[in-house]
């Protein structure tokens, strides 16, 4: 598959939850080639610090406008000062990168669910939309999005989901909408209460999050297919950076590690050994500064 | 101006000699910063390049550390990736073949846990088509073994060095550690036991801690500094090396543009390597190149080697008018 380095023109850019920024830019040879649960490599500015680029999945794709839109969370130096650029400014674009999501096949008629934990709702929403599009007879109240976050002023409103015409689940971590509680709580109290048994799973969220998911999901035998992050230089698979410990269960022997830019980001449930993962907790936003 | 004659001059001689290696150009990419040739394919022409030097190499396939291996710091990244590779059987079935269709000059950078090892890899990659010389590397700070431990003595580096020189006759390049107090005295030992030429330098070693969960942010505790923050490192050592020693030296070290490039070959060195730039943007090395061109355009040079080892240690301040070029070489 082809990979652009593209300057693309940021066409807008605004806040739409707490911290939660959407861009929309201009990039017309990666918006055709780009996959649902694809990646970009930002460059968030000229200059060496910070040198490297930050890895943002597509939240949607427009191959015939040539445009693509960014979803992301400030979290650090790199997507604070991604925040600050306005439209009319361009962007250094590396993609797209990655494995990206399988779609359900086209006779699929069961339920999917969706799951997402906070920012991890960036690339689910493209993929929401594929699902739908590629398969108009495909009833959209069958896609079960759980969708979670911190607190209500993170979460993305609720028009915002609107027009797909899915099913969605709300929770918070505070219980100040929805759920009150962890999504992956939230999910598995419903799939327990009314035997809710999706014929596939998607999620992309923390690592915690999908730690919870992948057990779910191996336990239930439901197939599954996990959006991970790592923190990765090249993107490429140059650096092996963003490795992560591989599992392979038909080969114990085997202890090698995937990496999340070329084998990932997507992965099923039972793609790497969680017991061996370190937890990564962003700090607390008022040091983002620092 | 250079061109005011309005007849194009002839491109300028760029290909330069490293002992018994001979480059195209003195632009290389850096072991571990490009894979093995196919990943930036999409982006420039490894051919263009004087040469690619592969991801370094080891007998047996390596799984590398445990992550998280990899963290930014201002303008550097520290690695602990733990020097994961296919082995050498691999490499020379799978990864060979495409490096040599793609026409590229191929460096193999190699690393064991002993001196044996060191001498059977020179004894597998000895003959193999396509591979235009070897990176012996001492150097790596993120390994037990096959790595910083041989290039922080003499004694050691030696070894290594003799034993590999024993087995193949093909051009060695030996790559040194920052980490140590003398570089000169290791670069001496490397080239009375037979090394052609020196790189220098590999990454310094380094850490970062994360004061919310209290834990070093790498799960090796140490890595490697690399990128724009060690390049004067990297011109401090590779001085003191031209200084120890006669043999041609190839800088790397935060080098990411054309005047990084050329500040190390001001100082003598006869090549450069670029690495952690690939990451920031994978036509870099290219661009370097051409920013090299450019600049010997402009200085009126028909050759690079007119400007290697130039350097004026005597004229401390060359603010002469001319001195200052208006040339923009980023």
């Amino acid at each position: 598959m082809p990979k652009f380095q593209e300057n693309a023109l940021i066409l807008d850019h605004r806040e739409v939850a707490d911290r939660t920024w959407l861009m929309r830019l201009m990039s017309p040879k990666i918006a055709l080639e780009a996959r649902a649960g694809q990646f970009v490599m930002v460059r968030v500015r000229d200059g060496i610090d910070p040198l490297l680029r930050r890895p943002l999945s597509f939240h949607r794709t427009f191959p015939e406008e040539g445009c693509i839109e960014l979803l992301y969370r400030v979290v650090g130096k790199g997507t604070l000062l991604l925040s600050k650029t306005v439209p009319g400014m361009n962007l250094d674009l590396l993609g797209p990168l990655g494995n990206g999501f399988d779609l359900p096949a086209p006779d699929a008629r069961g339920p999917i669910a969706l799951i997402a934990g906070g920012i991890g709702i960036a690339p689910l929403f493209d993929l929401m939309e594929r699902i739908a599009l590629s398969n108009p007879a495909f009833d959209p109240q069958q896609m079960n999005l759980f969708y979670g976050t911190r607190t209500v002023a993170e979460l993305l409103a609720l028009s915002y989901f609107g027009a797909l015409g899915v099913r969605v689940h709300w929770s918070t971590d505070d219980g100040s909408f929805g759920h009150k509680g962890h999504v992956t709580r939230m999910f598995a109290q419903f799939a327990e209460d009314s035997a809710f048994r999706p014929e596939s799973l998607y999620a992309c969220g923390p690592l915690e999050m999908q730690f919870h998911v992948a057990r779910w999901a191996l336990a239930h035998d439901v197939p599954a297919q996990l959006s991970l992050e790592s923190l990765m230089a090249c993107g490429l698979g140059a650096c092996l950076g963003c490795a992560l410990p591989a599992a392979s269960p038909d080969d114990p022997a085997a202890d090698g590690y995937v990496h999340v830019c070329m084998d990932g980001p997507i992965f099923p449930a039972g793609a790497v050994q969680w017991q061996k993962l370190q937890v990564h907790r962003p700090p607390p936003p008022i040091f983002l500064s620092d | 101006m250079a061109e005011t004659t309005g007849t194009p001059a002839a491109a300028p001689d760029l290909s330069v000699r490293l002992g018994p290696l001979r480059l195209a150009n003195p632009v290389l990419v850096a072991s571990g910063t490009f894979g093995y040739g196919e990943e930036y394919a999409d982006f420039l022409d490894p051919g263009r390049l004087g040469a690619v030097i592969v991801k370094g190499i080891s007998l047996l396939p390596r799984p590398g550390n445990p992550p998280p291996r990899l963290v930014e710091t201002p303008a550097g990244m520290i690695n602990a990736i733990g020097l994961e590779n296919v082995g050498v059987d691999r490499f020379i079935d799978v990864k060979l073949p495409l490096l040599r269709q793609r026409r590229a000059t191929v460096i193999v950078n190699i690393f064991g846990n002993t001196v044996d090892e060191y001498a059977g890899l020179a004894s597998k990659l000895d003959g193999e088509d396509g591979v235009a010389a070897l990176e012996i590397n001492i150097s790596c700070p993120n390994v037990k073994q096959g790595g910083m431990v041989f290039g922080t003595d003499p004694a050691t580096a030696a070894a290594v060095v003799g034993a590999v020189r024993a087995r193949t006759a093909l051009p060695l390049i030996t790559k040194l550690t920052p980490n140590v107090t003398r570089i000169g005295e290791i670069a001496r030992a490397a080239v009375d036991a037979g090394t052609d030429a020196i790189s220098c330098i590999n990454t310094v070693a380094a850490m970062a801690v994360d004061i919310f969960s209290r834990r070093p942010k790498l799960a090796n505790v140490f890595g490697g500094l690399s990128g724009p923050a060690v390049k004067p490192i990297a011109l401090r050592c590779t001085y003191e090396v031209l200084q120890a020693v006669k043999c041609p030296v190839i800088g790397v070290g935060g080098i990411g543009t054309a005047t990084d490039a050329l500040e190390f070959m001001l100082l003598g060195a006869r090549a450069v390597q670029v690495g952690t730039a690939n990451f920031v943007n994978p036509g870099v090395s290219v661009e370097i190149l051409e920013g090299i061109e450019r600049f010997l355009r402009f200085q009126g040079l028909d050759r690079i080697e007119d400007f290697i080892g130039t350097l004026d240690t005597e004229c401390l301040f060359p603010f002469a008018e001319d001195a200052c070029g208006v040339l923009d070489l980023s």
